[in-house]
């Protein structure tokens, strides 16, 4: 097991080491990398304009980081994708890309489309909800990647605004991470709970990394990645970058409950296939919620299920469009 | 004045906002980072180091703070033969801790301080880089100034630093405001910014400070004001009390007074100390004005040809100069004798309110404005002979 407080020092990075981008930049061409970077969307009208105009501005007119910006949409009934377009973002439907596999509704599923669809030796997925979007959630989370090439997988995590008292900062995940994801590492993957939010939105990764995992389409994507990469190449594969504050959509915790199921879903998954716990029985894919109606209460069931797309190696459309034997 | 060399000017300015295009995000992306960076009056300083950065970054020379801290830099030109001074002021009336957050639409950015005045200073710190790409190069050198404490107390304080002590002898000033588009402003009013605090000395008066602000607002408006000098009198904020069943102890308003008439502003000035100081004999009450920015009256006349050819330039690019010539903007360059104009960039509203807003399209009809009228001055079109 590796030393997690050493790995901590070591692999630990803040965004404010990153800040000479001309250096950055240096070396990526030296290195001859390409940067692809995903939004993945839902109906993010209100935010996806700022976030492109900055990354596009920053990160491609003044210092060319990023080779494309990419929106990729499950499927937006509002103005998202052509507020995109009209500020210079490449934009898709997910349901337009590798259409013989058919669509299946969830961030996982723009994700792992992402991987078909964009060019970059190095994805980087960042989330289209955050308020207080700046280059730094882009630069801060590719740099490790570009300086360490041992490093395959990088993580952002953030100061949480609401909890800021005191000389000591907590930094830490948010309810679901705290009460669910980072226990249940600490049982079964110890090392892997020293990610600092493991659930973040996010992350670089080396398309190497990303063609050889598979993607649950819905919240177990993030989970089931660490799980995966941390099983392929170990602990040294992953860094992790404090991109200072970031204000989100706060989420019900109703919904925070739809979540936890989903990830509860792809941890057992997990479990069972690497054979750390046996005979785990079939696990249902209904969540049950209840609500008071006056004096009675009554069961909502909700059904989730937590489906996967297989390593995209295995997809022979993409093999061809990258020349592989199929 | 030669027709043909303005009609060259206004030619090439015809073509600017198509060959700006393809650089508006980049325009774009410095107005919402300077907004989300908060800049109340008197604590600007994280925001000019942010445009000191950035004047940096696009290559600017002699990249500084002066002594208040305005950040300056300068842009050569070919024979430097007059200095030509661009500014923007980096204050807002917002609070540090109020959130700053930019939302950009298809059609609009809206966020505290986005029109007043972060896209100011965002055509600051892109027009090196625009200037470059576009290949245009000036005679003149440009002096590129962001300066500190101008809004309400602040009393353009940096601006009129930065005049009353720098070495540098300019020959013309633009100052650069978010909005409107087709703000053209070359003269300042006389003015006085003031506060008007009632007290209550609650052992011998038990009566509310705000009956008797109340009572001076009603005198305040029967002070009459000569049309002829375009006096003005505006009551601009009012605050006072604690609670809404104690009787307020004190009571504050603050106001603007201007006319295009110094002596008239004086006199009001007396009228008004004089009501108070008879309100204050009343016992247990207490009534003060303070002065909190003042402007002198001057300026350029509308047939001065900087005036003639920034409004030629506007008017060929389809802009529709404002009827208003005054602003404040304009005061401490007639307090050193510089020809100034102030010119607005595109149109928007909610200003001072966190519901602030710009439009996107019209910007790069704002800057392709700005840059012909440095054009026109840079070739010596706007000099009174």
């Amino acid at each position: 097991m590796t030393n997690i407080d050493g790995w901590l020092q070591s692999n630990t990075f803040h965004h404010e080491q990153f800040k000479d981008l001309r250096h950055m930049i240096k070396e990526k061409e030296k290195q001859n990398l390409t940067i692809s970077l995903c939004i993945p969307t839902l109906n993010e009208e209100k935010t996806i304009g700022k976030e492109v105009i900055l990354f596009k501005s920053e990160l491609q007119d003044r210092h060319p980081l990023l080779d494309e910006i990419a929106v990729i949409d499950s499927g937006s009934t509002d103005r998202t994708l052509e507020i995109a377009a009209s500020f210079g973002a490449d934009v898709y439907r997910s349901a337009h890309i590798l259409p013989e596999l058919g669509t299946k509704r969830g961030k996982g599923e723009n994700l792992w489309k992402a991987i078909f669809q964009l060019r970059g030796d190095i994805i980087v997925y960042v989330d289209a909800d955050i308020k207080n979007i700046h280059p730094r959630f882009v630069y801060g989370i590719v740099a490790p990647l570009i300086y360490q090439p041992k490093i395959k997988y990088v993580k952002a995590f953030y100061d949480r605004p609401m909890a800021l008292s005191g000389k000591i900062r907590p930094s830490g995940g948010g309810r679901v991470t705290e009460i669910l994801v980072r226990p249940l590492l600490s049982l079964f993957f110890p090392e892997l709970a020293a990610i600092i939010q493991p659930l973040s939105g996010e992350y670089a990764v080396r398309r190497e990394v990303l063609e050889r995992i598979p993607f649950p389409i819905g919240y177990g994507v993030e989970t089931s990645h660490l799980i995966d990469v941390y099983y392929e190449y170990g602990m040294e594969a992953f860094a992790q970058t404090d991109l200072d504050k970031r204000i989100h959509r706060h989420q019900e915790t109703r919904d925070l409950g739809k979540m936890a199921f989903s990830i509860l879903r792809t941890f057992f998954k997990r479990l069972k296939d690497k054979e750390i716990v046996a005979d785990l029985p079939e696990l249902t894919a209904n969540l049950r919620q209840f609500q008071a109606q006056e004096d009675r209460y009554e069961q909502i069931i909700h059904e989730i299920y937590e489906e996967e797309r297989p390593p995209m190696l295995k997809i022979d459309a993409y093999r061809k469009k990258l020349n592989l034997p199929t | 004045m030669n027709n043909t060399d303005l009609n060259n000017i206004i030619n090439r300015v015809y073509s600017l906002p198509t060959e700006l295009a393809p650089f508006r995000e980049m325009l774009l992306a410095n107005a919402v980072m300077i907004s989300e960076i908060p800049a109340p009056t008197f604590m600007e300083q994280k925001r000019i180091s942010f445009l000191g950065q950035r004047f940096n970054e696009c290559g600017l020379t002699n990249c500084c703070t002066d002594e208040v801290g305005n950040a300056l830099a300068f842009l050569p030109g070919k024979n430097n033969h007059q200095t030509i001074l661009l500014t923007a002021h980096a204050d807002t009336p917002f609070g540090a801790g109020q959130d700053h957050s930019c939302t950009v639409d298809g059609g609009t950015i809206h966020g505290p301080g986005v029109a007043d005045n972060s896209l100011g200073l965002a055509v600051l710190a892109t027009l090196p880089t625009l200037l470059d790409r576009l290949d245009i190069r000036f005679q003149s050198k440009l002096l590129f100034l962001s300066s500190i404490r101008s809004l309400n107390q602040g009393d353009q304080c940096g601006i009129r630093f930065f005049l009353a002590n720098s070495r540098e002898p300019v020959k013309a000033a633009i100052a650069i405001e978010g909005i409107p588009l087709g703000r053209l402003h070359y003269r300042s009013m006389a003015s006085l910014g003031g506060m008007i605090s009632c007290h209550i000395d609650r052992k011998v008066n038990h009566r509310s400070a705000i009956e008797i602000l109340n009572r001076i607002i009603n005198q305040l408006d029967k002070i009459s004001l000569p049309a002829e000098s375009h006096t003005d009198l505006i009551l601009g904020t009012i605050t006072g009390g604690a609670s809404y069943k104690i009787p307020a102890r004190q009571a504050q308003l603050q106001f603007q007074l201007r006319s295009d008439d110094d002596r008239v502003v004086k006199d009001v000035t007396a009228r008004i100390n004089s009501m108070l100081e008879k309100i204050g004999r009343e016992l247990g009450v207490s009534a003060q004005l303070k002065d909190l920015a003042h402007t002198r009256s001057g300026g350029l006349r509308s047939s001065h040809p900087f005036v003639i050819q920034t409004r030629r330039i506007m008017t060929a690019l389809g802009i529709q100069p404002q009827k208003s010539i005054y602003s404040p903007i304009i005061t401490g360059y007639v307090e050193q004798g510089i020809p100034a104009v102030g010119l607005g960039l595109t149109y928007g509203d909610n200003i001072h309110y966190p519901d602030e807003y710009i439009e996107i399209e019209p910007i790069l009809i704002g800057v392709a404005q700005l840059i012909g009228t440095l054009m026109a001055l840079d070739g010596g079109l706007c000099d009174q002979h």
